[in-house]
């Protein structure tokens, strides 16, 4: 327990440091802002700041990039209650009830709901993110290749299944984003992939072409569609921040409830922030004993979700910071970046590098205190972003998204792929493809392929070391069974059709 | 033959699966590698073979929100293609003009073309953007944008 001592001591300088608390206000300031505007996600959010944190200290970068992360989806908030258009996916359920109560003229009431949830959820999941990820990691050491492809092979299973819409064509995104990274040159031959003798072509494809493509770019042609949409015109017309005792009280049951709920949904590989937020809704509705108010303006129903979609992003670290792998897009986001910067994590991050393990977990406290402050006294002030003209917007987020890309290879070649990538990326948003399997796999693609060829050395040519593996073998189970969620919800739904017709 | 959405995206995606799988056949082998560099291409090759199949066969399971998405008004479609292409120029004049001036031509251009008519404020702003990046850029962070023809 000494190490663990050592290490939150390690963390607490680079946390406390003037410039962790520097770089956590930025990242939380940012993730407000980005996640605030409708259309752009944490993804982007985070693709965008990657270039600025190129040569810092990586547990600044994470630091900065965890604040963006947990900033965004506290910010997602304030634009489903003001304008009933979520900030981002993570607060759809955030609008059932905040929305009707802003319509009532309690929008200062709401949003006061809303930031003292997100606080609470976000704070307590980190005390749970603070004794699961030690544990866990300290269980993961000992995976060797086979156990570790089958983890990686569980989490690109599990987020095609647990993504919304069709099952198939989340596989499809995934094989396609592992297929993108078989370009260039593979390390442990040297072979030339798919390079088609472009010198530009063997180093593979940057990361940030394929995160600020297929996310920012991509939702950039979604934002031209939308951009006659309503803009916040009435900022200033937000009403009193004051709740009532009463008010609190409703709010302490979902927050016990749904911290510990959401953070668990975080954990699980691809279930993330929205599903945790729609599953408390569904769940405080359920138990209610008044549920005909929800959807009306119900207090419980607005801080349900909110507690959880940020217990929920707490819960997404404890798979990165502890084994390495990311379970959603916007962590596999953020191990890209880590990987850039020199930091493999996994499980010997803890010991190896503790300022960033614990460092990012202790700068978690600071962020929620940051937001609590930017959420409630400046909100009225902040929620001005909205009335941000949207022509400009698009075309200050085009910019970054190129300024990012060129930052980091000097070669416009790569901005010609970036292009092609928002082409595709918006495509595939058209036809209803989801993109964080993407890039998921493209991130887990490659030590897939290298744990993968490491156990079939180790077994010399033999698939049998993935079922002697006791932890491959129950991995591997696990993944093919998360493919009976699907069906089974394709079943469920056969039949409750069925019924209504008969 | 070919009506649903699917069908159509399932025989793209063959197409690209069998150009795929043809060049992971080219791949060369060397000796005594249990697991060489064309196995995995191979296998995710045939993976997509097999899904592409499978979504052929699949019915539309997308939701009436899903389904809305693909109707781009033609007008929208030309604004968001007039918008890439000058992304397009951007990316080609770039390094020739340099920095500044292509990103607060852009800037000026794309917020004019996507409807933001009050001009001084466009002007200010797309002139500002470029400058304060450029100095962030090349004097905080070290990283050295194209100057181009501006004597900067």
């Amino acid at each position: 327990m000494d190490g663990v001592m050592d290490g939150i001591i390690s963390g607490l300088q680079v946390a406390f440091s003037l410039q962790g608390i520097l770089f956590v206000l930025i990242g939380v300031f940012i993730g407000t802002f980005i996640g605030m505007l409708p259309g752009l996600g944490p993804i982007s959010a985070i693709a965008i700041m990657i270039p600025i944190t190129y040569g810092m200290d990586p547990a600044l970068a994470l630091v900065l990039m965890a604040g963006v992360y947990y900033g965004a989806v506290f910010g997602g908030s304030t634009s489903s209650i003001l304008l009933n258009a979520p900030g981002i996916s993570g607060t759809v359920a955030t609008s059932f009830d905040g929305y009707p109560m802003a319509q009532q003229g309690k929008a200062g009431k709401a949003l006061a709901i809303a930031a003292i949830s997100s606080f609470a959820g976000g704070t307590i999941s980190v005390v749970l993110l603070m004794v699961f990820a030690p544990v866990l990691s300290s269980v993961a050491i000992s995976f060797g290749p086979p156990a570790y492809f089958a983890l990686m092979l569980l989490g690109l299973t599990a987020i095609a299944s647990l993504s919304e819409g069709s099952t198939l064509k989340a596989l499809i995104s995934a094989v396609i984003g592992f297929m993108v990274v078989t370009i260039g040159i593979d390390p442990q031959t040297g072979t030339a992939r798919f390079t088609f003798g472009s010198a530009n072509l063997l180093d593979g494809i940057d990361f940030l072409v394929i995160a600020l493509g297929l996310f920012a770019l991509a939702e950039v042609g979604f934002l031209i569609m939308n951009r006659k949409e309503k803009i916040m015109k009435n900022a200033k017309e937000i009403g009193s921040l004051k709740l009532t005792k009463q008010d609190a009280r409703e709010m302490s049951g979902p927050i016990g409830r749904h911290s510990i709920l959401g953070f668990i949904i975080g954990i699980l590989p691809g279930a993330g922030a929205t599903i945790a937020s729609f599953i408390s809704y569904i769940t405080e509705k359920r138990i209610s004993k008044k549920p005909e108010e929800f959807g009306k303006g119900s207090v419980k129903g607005l801080s349900a979700p909110e507690v959880s979609n940020n217990a929920a992003t707490s819960g997404a670290f404890v798979p990165l910071l502890s084994l390495g792998i990311p379970g959603s897009g916007t962590t596999a986001v953020m191990l890209g970046a880590l990987l850039v910067l020199g930091i493999q994590p996994g499980p010997l991050l803890m010991t190896d590098h503790p300022e960033v393990f614990w460092g990012v977990i202790v700068s978690m406290y600071i962020g929620n205190i940051f937001l609590l402050i930017l959420n409630l006294p400046l909100i009225p002030y902040i929620a001005r972003v909205l009335t941000i003209p949207r022509p400009m917007l698009i075309s200050m987020v085009i910019m970054f998204s190129v300024i990012g890309v060129y930052s980091i290879s000097f070669n416009t070649f790569d901005l010609y792929l970036l292009l092609a990538f928002g082409v595709i990326g918006f495509l595939m948003r058209m036809f209803a493809f989801p993109a964080p399997p993407f890039i998921l796999a493209f991130i887990l693609g490659g030590m897939m392929e290298q744990s993968f060829r490491q156990s079939m050395t180790i077994s010399n040519g033999s698939f049998m070391i993935f079922f002697e593996n006791k932890i491959a073998l129950a991995l591997i189970m696990l993944s093919l069974l998360s493919f009976a969620y699907p069906i089974y919800q394709n079943y469920r739904k056969k039949r409750s059709s069925a019924n209504t017709e008969g | 033959m070919l009506r649903s959405v699917n069908q159509k995206i399932s025989i793209i995606l063959l197409l690209v699966a069998v150009f795929y799988l043809i060049f992971s056949y080219q791949l060369p082998s060397y000796p005594y590698i249990p697991v060489d560099a064309d196995f995995i291409p191979k296998v995710l090759g045939w993976l997509l073979v097999i899904l592409a199949i499978a979504l052929f066969f699949a019915k539309d399971q997308d939701s009436e929100e899903q389904k809305a998405k693909r109707r781009i008004p033609k007008k929208d479609a030309l604004v968001i293609l007039g918008v890439f292409g000058m992304v397009f120029i951007y990316i080609l004049l770039l390094e020739i003009i340099g920095f500044v001036m292509m990103t607060a031509l852009f800037i000026y251009f794309s917020s004019w073309f996507l409807g933001y008519t009050k001009h001084v404020t466009n002007v200010i702003v797309s002139i500002l953007f470029p400058v304060i990046l450029y100095g962030i850029f090349n004097y905080l962070l070290q990283i050295n944008l194209p100057s181009g023809i501006l004597p900067l």
